[in-house]
């Protein structure tokens, strides 16, 4: 048995570049599942890390529906008797000199002392110092601030420094370990009061409470109360269909991965047919060749997991950067950190690799241990799958695909099941590679010897003699490609879908600030108001709620300057859906509606600061601002409900035109700096967005360039291999009379034959991958309806892939035709 | 005195390879080989001399018919007996050598004994010296001529001392000289152990080193001739 293993493991060293191109194979389909699964691990980590920190020891918390609330509440709230401790909080953003936003905590350091330990244990390190009392400091020296020691590193702090804000000057008078990720400030409540011109009034009380039931029994009315796990809930469903999204993108890239990794197993096995009837033929049993190969494989599996854990660590690095910016962009700020290499990475590598190399080889090893040793002895025979069991694999091909289409219909059951639907489709449509090779080999056989005669015919044939080996590596290109096509048409559907709902509900002329860490003035409101020219100004204002256990947005607006000014996209009905609401009754977004089942005329019942309201829905529009859902309402009904004046942003519309108009564009924008406020012009504010957007496909993108990557190692595996197999068979072309290069030409063929039957092949699978994700995938993770807007780019930029993908794979080839080519070689090794 | 026992015994021996045809390989051929016999079966290209061989070897299994080893009967053997056999009892020189390309000579020849579980070096490096490929044991089959790798190939057959040797054209992918050389090489060494040879060719310098020839046509074993008369 030993020497038979030798036998084996030589092999792998003298077909050397062979061995290191299977390698790379499973090395990359490893790293493409790892990377994705630690990038998405460290953001959830992170996520927990930060909620976990910046809870401390509380268990609930208590605030207002919408706004700060009045200090004086904290007498009633010592006198509690479910409250062991409790502590104010100011929590609000601000922006350091670099732009960067970072969170600010007002704490009361004594009171927090319970809640925070670790913080507050910082602040009263030398309490009875005369040199360094931080403690003092802290309270008395004015915008004292802590500093987490990260933001303390990065912007070269210590204490004694200040720090520019656009809240005014801080002193740092110390640092804190702060593991959450989020750069963090600290300051005494009552200087935090000050600088946010909070006199009086605290965001939210943190508690720690020994009765849960009693105190929401006194409380629940008018205020919100969050335990810690409905707050995690709360931040956990808001990342609900991010998590999807990453599962999904996951997913295709263990789909991918696993395919390349059979691939290169499948050729492994393939290419040793001649061995192992050598083997047999001397008397070794079935079960040595088999398990020859089984270690084979293995060992294949271990070094290309091992090297694809590596290579997939070093990704997630890369790809843990870009999911945090996407999470801070569209739900809240997060910094996941990359988490620390793992042993146990390499050990799921190692698994991954091992188990899909021997899910690849498993049916070619049974095949060829079962095929009589004097069949396995006549060696390499041309590997084309009989037409009968290529229609047999096309019709299971076909009953899958339909099992998948089943699938997708019941998508509205759970989203999981669109999925399913989704990978079990492309299964299917793998299954019928074969067929499609049968059916377009006739064709592609006369363009090809139109284009270079007798070589093209000799490559195209090749591919179809050799449908067992290129089968296989035509689908996991064709998979790859359909997915790039598929997603490619989503971005540009759904960023035109974007643009589309921009123009018509965002048709403000200037905004101001329309970042979450800025609240504006209500006096710039009304002097805004005064200037000659301007039409209309939209307040905004926006807060999450939880309705029905679900974390939704409310958004109160002006409906009488929408209705003028805008064209909102209505489900049903059109303009006249405004009037209603200036009279009590709201709107709703799509993903409200859907995501709720609600319907124009159905009520929603909210918690507002009166206690529970029911709000008639007279209108439902498009929208994608949050997938979570908007409950729109009149500012003056929201105002009503919850006695909070906050706003969050104007948008501005101006009635004249031409020069006077850029005047007062510009006027508001000197009015909103004096103040220190942000503003964006329209088309400033659209190309905002548009960048938030593409930052969201960013990962997308990635997995998707991941995908083409591991897929063309999966045709130049495919193209080596034959080159391996065929070096006798050149050898005869050369003694008929081909050049090296007529030879070489047959090799960059059948690279571009593969790749131009994937391609065309993912043409079809590419389009209902588009139509799946648009229509039904999307609208269930994120309930809005995305519109198809037809893109010729994606099928361009998949033929270019493909064609550069397959000459690319053929130049390895190419450089061992001409370097092994010089003479005539037909002798058998 | 008893009557001997045939070593291999072929009745009405049929092999069909594609189902679809009526193309038959073998024809019903009837065989029996005695022990330390050296038989040539001689035919054209296509006549089934191959097939007959993989068949005896176990191989390949007859679409009809039956095959004794020692009085055994193939068939019945099931598939992990018909290994043991080739394992233990049956040599095999192919026409292609069919030497494993990953391993040096004396590795190839070695193999065979690590499989009948005696792997004994020195066995190994005798039956290279006997072949004539002292000083070459290291070398792998690619770095050997065609009639040094049939020789490795002989080594390997013989190292394990079957009571059978099967030899498909051994002299196929030879030059005349090499062959003779060759043949030379594998009749002595069956005769040094006692094994029986069977040898397909259809080259004529094979007969001169039979004890009996048979000729066969179209897969059917037409005739038994005595040595000396090699006209096909």
């Amino acid at each position: 048995m030993k020497i038979v293993i030798k036998a084996f493991l030589r092999y792998l060293l003298r077909r050397r570049s062979l061995s290191i191109l299977q390698l790379l194979g499973i090395a990359c389909g490893v790293a493409a599942v790892i990377g994705m699964a630690i990038s998405a691990r460290s953001a959830l980590y992170s996520f927990n890390e930060a909620i976990e920190f910046l809870r401390g020891k509380a268990t609930h918390h208590i605030e207002k529906p919408a706004g700060s609330m009045d200090e004086d509440i904290l007498i009633e709230i010592i006198n509690d008797p479910a409250v062991d401790f409790f502590s104010p909080v100011i929590d609000r953003r601000i922006r350091i000199a670099d732009g960067e936003v970072v969170r600010l905590l007002g704490i009361d350091p004594f009171l927090d002392s319970n809640i925070r330990p670790e913080i507050v244990r910082t602040i009263s390190r030398d309490r009875y110092s005369q040199e360094n009392n931080v403690l003092y400091d802290f309270i008395y020296m004015e915008n004292a601030v802590l500093i987490d020691g990260s933001m303390a590193k990065k912007l070269g702090l210590s204490p004694k420094d200040t720090i520019n804000t656009n809240k005014g000057i801080f002193n740092v008078v110390g640092t804190f370990s702060n593991p959450s990720g989020e750069l963090l400030i600290i300051m005494d409540i009552g200087n935090a009061q000050k600088v946010f011109e909070l006199k009086g009034m605290i965001d939210r009380i943190d508690l720690i409470l020994n009765d849960d039931t009693g105190f929401r029994g006194r409380w629940g009315q008018g205020f919100k109360i969050e335990s810690n796990r409905q707050r995690r809930e709360n931040l956990t469903a808001l990342l609900q269909a991010f998590k999807l999204n990453l599962q999904a993108l996951s997913l295709l890239a263990l789909f991918v991965g696993v395919f390349l990794i059979y691939n290169t197993a499948m050729f492994a096995v393939v290419s040793r047919r001649k061995d192992a009837g050598i083997m047999r033929g001397i008397g070794v049993r079935r079960s040595e060749v088999f398990l020859a190969f089984t270690t084979e494989i293995i060992l294949f599996g271990i070094a290309g997991g091992a090297i694809g854990s590596i290579f997939g660590y070093i990704l997630s690095r890369i790809l843990t950067d870009i999911l945090g910016s996407t999470i801070s962009n569209l739900y809240f700020f997060l910094r996941p950190t990359p988490l620390a290499w793992s042993w146990w990475n390499m050990l799921a590598g190692i698994v991954l690799g091992c188990g899909a190399s021997l899910l690849g080889g498993i049916t070619p090893m049974i095949d060829l241990v079962k095929t009589e040793p004097v069949s396995a002895l006549r060696g390499r025979i041309y590997q084309k799958a009989s037409r009968k069991t290529v229609k047999k694999l096309s019709v299971y091909g076909l009953l899958i695909i339909l099992m998948g289409i089943v699938f997708l219909f019941f998508t509205s059951a759970h989203v999981y099941i669109g999925f399913a639907g989704t990978f079990i489709f492309l299964i299917g449509i793998s299954l019928t590679t074969g067929f499609v090779l049968m059916v377009s080999i006739p064709l592609l056989r006369r363009f090809f010897s139109y284009l270079s005669g007798t070589i093209g015919k000799i490559a195209i044939s090749n591919i179809w003699l050799n449908t067992n080996r290129t089968s296989i590596a035509v689908a996991a290109f064709m998979i790859a490609l359909s997915m790039a096509i598929g997603l490619g048409s989503l971005i540009h559907s759904f960023r035109h879908s974007l643009i589309w709902w921009m123009n018509s509900q965002l048709r403000g002329d200037i905004y101001i600030s329309t970042r979450s860490d800025v609240d504006v003035p209500l006096e710039l409101y009304e002097e805004l108001k005064k200037i000659p020219g301007i039409g209309g100004i939209d307040i905004y204002r926006n807060i999450q709620i939880t309705y029905r256990g679900k974390p939704v947005h409310i958004t109160a607006i002006d409906s009488s300057v929408l209705k003028k000014y805008t064209q909102f996209s209505w489900l049903k009905g059109g303009s006249e859906n405004w009037d209603p609401v200036k009279k009590g009754s709201v709107i709703v977004s799509e993903s409200f509606a859907r995501r709720f089942r609600i319907k124009e005329g159905d009520t929603v019942s909210i918690e507002s600061a009166r206690g529970m309201v029911s709000l008639p829905v007279t209108g439902i529009f498009h929208d994608y601002s949050t997938e979570h859902g908007v409950i729109m309402m009149d500012r003056s009904t929201y105002i009503n409900l919850f006695n909070d004046r906050t706003i969050n942003s104007l948008g501005i519309f101006i009635d004249v035109k031409g020069e006077k108009r850029q005047g007062i564009i510009e006027q508001v924008e000197k009015m909103a700096y004096a103040r220190g406020l942000p503003t964006s012009r329209q088309r400033q504010f659209h190309e905002r967005i548009l960048g938030v957007f593409d930052n969201t496909f960013a990962i997308t993108r990635s997995m998707r360039t991941l995908a083409t990557i591991v897929a063309f190692f999966g045709i130049a595996g495919a193209l080596m291999t034959l080159f391996v197999e065929r070096q006798q068979e050149f050898g005869i072309y050369r003694a008929l009379g081909f050049s090296t290069g007529q030879v070489a030409l047959i090799t960059l063929m059948e690279g571009i034959g593969m790749g131009l039957i994937s391609f065309l092949m993912s043409i079809f699978t590419g389009s209902a991958i588009a139509y799946i994700l648009i229509k039904v995938i999307n609208l269930e993770s994120f309930n809005w309806t995305i519109f198809f807007y037809f893109s010729l780019n994606p099928y361009l930029a998949a033929f270019t892939t493909a064609i550069l993908a397959s000459i690319g794979a053929s130049l390895y080839p190419l450089w061992k035709v001409y370097r092994l080519y010089p003479q005539m070689q037909i002798r058998e090794e | 005195m008893d009557t001997p026992r045939p070593i291999i015994k072929t009745i009405d021996l049929w092999k069909r390879y594609n189902t679809d045809e009526e193309s038959f390989a073998l024809r019903g051929a009837n065989l029996e080989v005695y022990p330390g016999e050296i038989l040539t079966i001689f035919g054209k290209s296509g006549s089934g001399k191959t097939t007959l061989l993989n068949l005896i070897a176990g191989l390949d299994r007859p679409t009809q018919g039956k095959i004794e080893i020692e009085g055994n009967d193939m068939e019945a053997m099931g598939e992990k007996v018909r290994t043991e056999l080739r394992r233990k009892r049956i040599g095999f020189v192919f026409q292609f050598f069919n030497l494993l390309p990953t391993l040096t000579a004396l590795e190839n020849v070695l193999f065979s004994l690590e499989l009948i579980g005696k792997p004994d070096k020195d066995s190994a490096l005798e039956a290279l010296s006997s072949v004539g490929l002292k000083g070459k044991e290291n070398r792998f089959p690619f770095q050997l001529s065609g009639g040094e790798q049939q020789r490795v190939a002989i080594a390997r057959a013989i190292v394990k001392k079957p009571s059978i040797i099967l030899a498909d054209e051994p002299t196929g992918n030879l030059d005349t000289a090499t062959g003779e050389h060759v043949l030379n090489l594998l009749v002595s060494q069956c005769k040094r152990y006692g094994a029986t040879l069977i040898m397909v060719s259809h080259a004529m310098n094979t007969c001169r080193f039979a004890t009996r020839i048979i000729n066969m046509v179209d897969g059917i074993l037409v005739e038994d001739r005595s040595t000396g008369d090699c006209e096909v």
